[in-house]
C-alpha cells in the first residue's frame, strides 16, 4: 500500500464500519418482490376460501359473518395467513442472507435485533388491537388496521436500516387510512398496500443497490 | 502539509482503534462481543487498544454481569467524540489537498 492512500483507506474503513455496526444493510431487494408476490397470491386465496372460485365484483370486500358454521372458513383464513407470513418472512430472509454472504457482511448483528424488536412493538400492538375490539370489525376494518400498524412498525424500524423504509412505511400508512375511508374497497388496499408497494420497493431497491 | 498533519490524531492511527471508535461513535454503547466479531479481532488485540483509548479519556466501561457471565460494556466520551470528528475531517482535509 502506497502511504499516499493511508487517509483514503482510513476514510473508507470508518464508513464501512459506521454502516455495518449502526444499520442492517443487507436487505435485499428481491425480499420486497417476493414478499409482494406471495401476499398477493395470499390475498386472492383469501377471497376464494370466503367466496369460491367464481367471484362477481373481484374488487369488492367480502362480508365474513363470525357465526358457528363458519368454523371451516376461519380456520381455513388462518392456515393461509400463517402460510402466508411464513413464506414471506423465510423468504425476505433468504434473499437477505444471500446478499449479505456475497457482500461479506454477517446477517446477525446486535443491530438486527434492534430492528426486529423496534418493528415487532408496532406490529403486535396492531395485532392485539384488532383481536381485542370488542364486538367485532369488519373486514373492511382489518385490512386498514393491519396496513397501518405495519406502516407504523416500518416507520419505527426504518432509523436501523436503509433510509427507504421510512418512506415505505409512509406509503403504507396513508393506503391504511384511505382503506379506512373506503372500506369497501378493502381487498385493493390490502393487495396495493402489501403486494404492489412491496414489488414496487423491491424493484427500486433491488436497481438503486444492485442486490 | 504540516498544519494537515497537526490534526492527525496518533491515538486513532491504528486500525483497531479507528474501527473501535467508529462503532462507539454510531451506537450508545457496544460490549466487547461486538466490537470483537464487527472488528475481526483477537480478545488481547482489542483489550489492548480498548485500554488505551480508555487512558486516553475517549472512551470509558463499565463491567457488568449477563446470565452470570462478565460483559463490559464501552461508550464514547464527549471528549472522545469530539477528538474523533477533528480526526475524520483531518483525514478528509489530506485527501482534498492530495
Amino acid at each position: 500500500m502506497k502511504e499516499n492512500d493511508q487517509p483514503l483507506d482510513d476514510i473508507k474503513t470508518i464508513k464501512k464500519i459506521m454502516e455495518q455496526s449502526a444499520r442492517f444493510i443487507s436487505l435485499s431487494g428481491l425480499s420486497g418482490i417476493s414478499a409482494g408476490i406471495i401476499a398477493i397470491a395470499g390475498a386472492v386465496t383469501a377471497r376464494i376460501i370466503i367466496n369460491g372460485p367464481v367471484i362477481h365484483k373481484w374488487y369488492y370486500s367480502p362480508a365474513l359473518d363470525f357465526t358457528e358454521d363458519n368454523r371451516r372458513t376461519i380456520i381455513l383464513l388462518l392456515i393461509n395467513a400463517a402460510a402466508v407470513l411464513a413464506l414471506a418472512v423465510s423468504s425476505a430472509v433468504w434473499f437477505s442472507w444471500r446478499k449479505a454472504g456475497r457482500s461479506g457482511n454477517r446477517i446477525w448483528t446486535p443491530v438486527t435485533g434492534r430492528l426486529l424488536l423496534n418493528l415487532s412493538v408496532p406490529l403486535l400492538a396492531g395485532a392485539l388491537f384488532i383481536l381485542l375490539t370488542p364486538g367485532r370489525l369488519d373486514g373492511g376494518m382489518i385490512a386498514a388496521a393491519t396496513i397501518i400498524f405495519y406502516g407504523l412498525g416500518l416507520v419505527n424500524a426504518a432509523k436501523f436500516t436503509l433510509g427507504e423504509i421510512f418512506w415505505l412505511g409512509i406509503m403504507e400508512i396513508i393506503t391504511g387510512l384511505a382503506c379506512l375511508v373506503m372500506p369497501g374497497w378493502a381487498f385493493i388496499f390490502w393487495v396495493f398496500g402489501f403486494g404492489i408497494l412491496h414489488i414496487a420497493y423491491g424493484v427500486f431497491m433491488y436497481l438503486k443497490y444492485k442486490g | 502539509m504540516k498544519e494537515l498533519l497537526s490534526n492527525i490524531n496518533k491515538a486513532f492511527e491504528s486500525r483497531v482503534r479507528l474501527g473501535i471508535m467508529s462503532v462507539l461513535i454510531v451506537n450508545t454503547q457496544a460490549d466487547f462481543r461486538t466490537l470483537r466479531d464487527t472488528l475481526e479481532v483477537t480478545d488481547g488485540n482489542l483489550a489492548t487498544h480498548l485500554r488505551a483509548l480508555e487512558e486516553a479519556g475517549y472512551i470509558t466501561s463499565e463491567k457488568r454481569f449477563l446470565n452470570k457471565k462478565p460483559n463490559t460494556v464501552y461508550r464514547i466520551t464527549s471528549e472522545g467524540t469530539e477528538s474523533f470528528r477533528n480526526h475524520i475531517n483531518a483525514l478528509e482535509e489530506l485527501i482534498k489537498h492530495k
